[in-house]
């Protein structure tokens, strides 16, 4: 029997955001995968180089709509570094809550979105209406759900005030009751098992070679979590654990988010008894000295690393990042083979795949192999001319 | 006069234009469950809590422009939608609504109804293969792949009332019931609902269409007015299930003070919330597993009830 | 099976819903909406437009101060991040609570003083 490709992507409903790959098939079976970017390429890191170090935090944050926080606290980490500056305790912590707070909704989302792409809508709806509680808290928190724009460089923005400590620990143990529910509720379903047990094999030794990161990496038994390994913002001071499981397919990343959903929780109450009154940021001056730094936090989706140059001008020089997904997708194409089409929603899913998150890396090159850059005045007289209004 | 009345019997009550509105309202009450379920409201604005939101959907999809692929097999593609929507109205025809069919009823027509659900899974195969999509294609195999599993236990299921009724008559075996056949044959009644939920393409073998897989399986290529008719079709279909469900395990339309058609439709709409219950319980399974469960578990389930049918029958002669 | 009887529960539950344009879920206090701008503070100098990261702030000359300028909100460029209210050395601007910014026409969102 000859192979056939079927390509799954760019639009396709198991995929959310704009990527390919081209699947080839024998029957049902997966031969060979080839997987390809770009296709939401926006410029960030070039933009970053245009906008100042401020401006460049609010950038980062929308780098990627899900895991933001992190964004922007590796992107403050790194800046702060190059003026040797040191944030505030109760900075540190309230950078951990919002941080910790971040990770329990993109594990929850995450935990929805398996439950969608194996069919099982009901367990999707449940989990989303459960992850509100936490998008309220950010509300509170910071004045929006999604995007709280709380880093900022030398601290954080917005303080905790002692009256949302006990609306913050109501929710957190209604999160903790339900997330224990879904624990069991992925522990014993026989239509997920079924689904997700032996599925998306990733053996310790490959996990290794394809550096995998994040909960994929753990989910393969491999001890990696930035949090333990590089200790960033206080996150010695606070007890926790590294969990992995020793199945290596998509049940234990399942299993694994949803341990580390509530590690989080706890990290976030041990975060609010530690915290002491105290200043929550420092006046920094507006360009920061000559240098260049790089920082890592660990992100829901794994190990996230910026890096910023400053030639003492008022932009960056060069800013690069690199986001686990991208670092997750020669593991993800290692996984693949070997399953079947019904598979592959579980498994691209298993990674928790972010591809905005991925693609910066890319110049838009259409004009066949021509490369032109717009320069930011460019871009807004564009934008100027085409909807006839604005800046 | 009595040819009128047979029209009308056919053309209005109970015939094509009260199976469209059972069609368009058990669409409805299933999504209201099935979101009630999920505690969301679903269906709202069309009508009152938004019973006509069906029909909304159903005219909406006619008025969209009517496209047919270049590459398609454009005569099997263009009628596939007739006969899907021909099929379960002529089938459900058969259906005792009212007490009695509204066609005609003879010895062996069960075999028929069951042979023109057959027929339609075939129709479902040849719309997936003449779209020559590639998930259309592989709906359209998974699709006959899935029908080998679940028609089996199904027709078992069925035939082993027919032997303690007595009977192939669909009309005679719901109304010949001494008790309904649900507290009898337990097992059959499940397995028949099981089946039932892989003939009507629902989670959790909703695989042919599987929307993160396969996009909408041998459904992709289809739009605007052809697409209103297959999901029509779908919604006659779960009709005709639920009427078959009632009619040989639910006694059909018998029961005490109100009319037999009531009954009848009251107990369709059991079997259909039941299937939305079931809808919202699983994850989907893999053609694999769904076809090795069903010659593993619900056949030999099937066939014991055939077995335990016989015992019964011969322990209530020797009574 | 622990999905059976949950699933069934919520048959009896109220559903989570909220039918948004008829009845609205509270907000919290530091929601960021739409800006206020209050004039007579502004003194004009410019840093909330030289801070925007989205450009949603441009300047237009005004006699209503002494630097001659006064900011012009594009509403709907703003990333409603906040830098604005922060970085406003006379706290001229202010983020309200107000977020039904939508609009069939790019002109009605832009907002200025007066």
């Amino acid at each position: 029997m000859s192979y056939y490709q079927v390509p799954i992507g760019p639009q396709h409903p198991a995929i959310k955001e704009a990527f390919q790959f081209n699947f080839i098939l024998d029957g049902e079976v997966i031969v060979d995968v080839k997987p390809r970017l770009g296709f939401v390429h926006r410029g960030i890191e070039k933009g970053m180089e245009l906008r100042t170090w401020v401006q460049g935090i609010f950038l980062a944050e929308r780098i990627c709509g899900i895991c933001n926080v992190p964004h922007t606290t590796c992107y403050c980490l790194a800046v702060e570094k190059l003026y040797d500056i040191d944030v505030p305790e109760r900075a540190k912590y309230l950078r951990i809550i919002i941080n910790e707070l971040n990770r329990i909704h993109s594990h929850l989302l995450w935990i929805g979105i398996l439950g969608m792409e194996l069919g099982f809508h009901t367990l999707f709806m449940y989990v989303w209406r459960d992850r509100e509680k936490v998008m309220d808290l950010v509300e509170m928190i910071s004045g929006n759900r999604v995007t709280p724009s709380m880093n900022c460089i030398g601290g954080v923005v917005y303080d905790i005030t002692p009256e949302m400590i006990p609306i913050i620990k109501r929710n957190l143990d209604y999160l903790e009751e339900r997330t224990k529910y879904y624990k069991s509720v992925l522990e014993e379903d026989p239509s997920i098992r079924a689904r997700t047990v032996d599925v998306g094999v990733l053996s310790t030794e490959k996990a290794l070679d394809l550096c995998a990161v994040g909960p994929t990496a753990r989910a393969s038994n491999v001890k990696s979590d930035v949090r333990f390994d590089d200790p960033y913002t206080l996150y010695d001071t606070i007890d926790f654990n590294l969990i992995t499981y020793d199945t290596c397919d998509v049940w234990g990343r399942a299993m694994v988010r949803v341990d580390e959903t509530l590690e989080s929780i706890s990290v976030v109450r041990q975060a609010l008894d530690k915290m002491r009154p105290g200043p929550i940021n420092v006046k920094v001056k507006r360009i920061p000295p000559v240098g260049e730094a790089t920082a890592r936090v660990e992100a829901p989706r794994g190990e996230l690393l910026h890096y910023v140059k400053s030639d003492g001008k008022e932009t960056p020089y060069r800013a690069k990042m690199r986001t686990p997904t991208m670092a997750n997708i020669p593991s993800l194409c290692e996984m693949l083979k070997g399953y079947h089409i019904a598979d592959i929603p579980a498994i691209v899913a298993s990674i928790d795949p972010c591809y905005c998150c991925t693609e910066r890396v890319i110049f838009i090159d259409p004009n066949r192999g021509e490369k032109w850059v717009w320069s930011y005045d460019e871009l807004r007289n564009y934008s100027r001319k085409y909807y006839g209004v604005g800046v | 006069m009595d040819n009128v009345f047979t029209l009308i019997r056919i053309f209005i009550f109970p015939g094509l234009l009260f199976l469209s509105i059972l069609a368009f309202l058990f669409e409805w009450i299933d999504r209201k469950a099935y979101a009630r379920f999920q505690n969301r409201i679903g269906p709202l604005y069309a009508g009152p809590s938004g019973i006509l939101q069906p029909i909304a959907d159903f005219i909406k999809l006619m008025g969209k422009e009517d496209i047919t692929p270049r590459y398609v097999d454009t005569l099997i593609f263009n009628n596939a939608p007739i006969f899907a929507v021909a099929i379960p109205f002529f089938a459900s025809l058969y259906l005792p609504l009212d007490g009695s069919p509204i066609l005609s009823s003879f010895e062996g027509d069960v075999v028929l109804l069951l042979t023109l659900m057959t027929l339609y899974t075939i129709i479902v195969f040849i719309a997936g293969w003449a779209s020559t999509n590639r998930f259309s294609t592989v709906g359209a195999a998974r699709a006959i792949l899935q029908f080998l599993a679940y028609e089996i236990p199904m027709f078992i299921s069925v035939a082993s009332v027919a032997v303690y009724v007595g009977s192939t008559s669909l009309t005679y075996i719901s109304m010949n019931q001494p008790v309904p056949m649900i507290l009898l044959q337990p097992i059959g009644f499940i397995v028949f609902i099981i089946s039932m939920q892989a003939e009507l393409e629902r989670i959790p073998f909703d695989i042919p269409e599987a929307e993160s897989e396969i996009v909408a399986g041998w459904l992709t290529e289809y739009c605007g007015p052809k697409l209103a008719f297959l999901r029509f079709a779908e919604d006659l279909r779960l009709v005709f299930c639920s009427g078959l469900a009632t009619a040989i395990f639910l006694a059909g339309g018998s029961g005490p003070i109100l009319p037999p058609v009531v009954w009848f439709v009251l107990k369709m709409i059991f079997i259909v919330l039941l299937s939305s219950y079931i809808r919202s319980l699983f994850a989907r399974f893999r053609i694999d597993q769904m076809v090795s469960g069903c010659w593993r578990y619900l056949i030999p389930l099937s066939i014991l009830q055939l077995i335990l049918t016989r015992f019964v029958e011969v322990g209530l002669r020797w009574l | 099976m622990a999905m059976i009887r949950e699933v069934f529960k919520h048959l009896f539950k109220r559903p989570v819903t909220v039918k948004y344009p008829f009845e609205k879920t509270p907000i919290a206090e530091r929601y960021r909406g739409k800006h206020e701008f209050y004039v007579d503070r502004c003194v004009g100098c410019g840093l909330c437009a030289r801070e925007c990261p989205a450009l949603a702030i441009e300047l237009v000359p005004s006699d209503k101060n002494v630097n001659g300028r006064i900011p012009v909100f594009y509403l709907d460029k703003c990333i409603f991040c906040g830098q604005c209210e922060r970085i406003c050395p006379r706290a001229a601007i202010r983020l309200t609570k107000f977020y039904e910014l939508a609009s069939p026409d790019r002109k009605t969102l832009v907002y200025s003083a007066g």
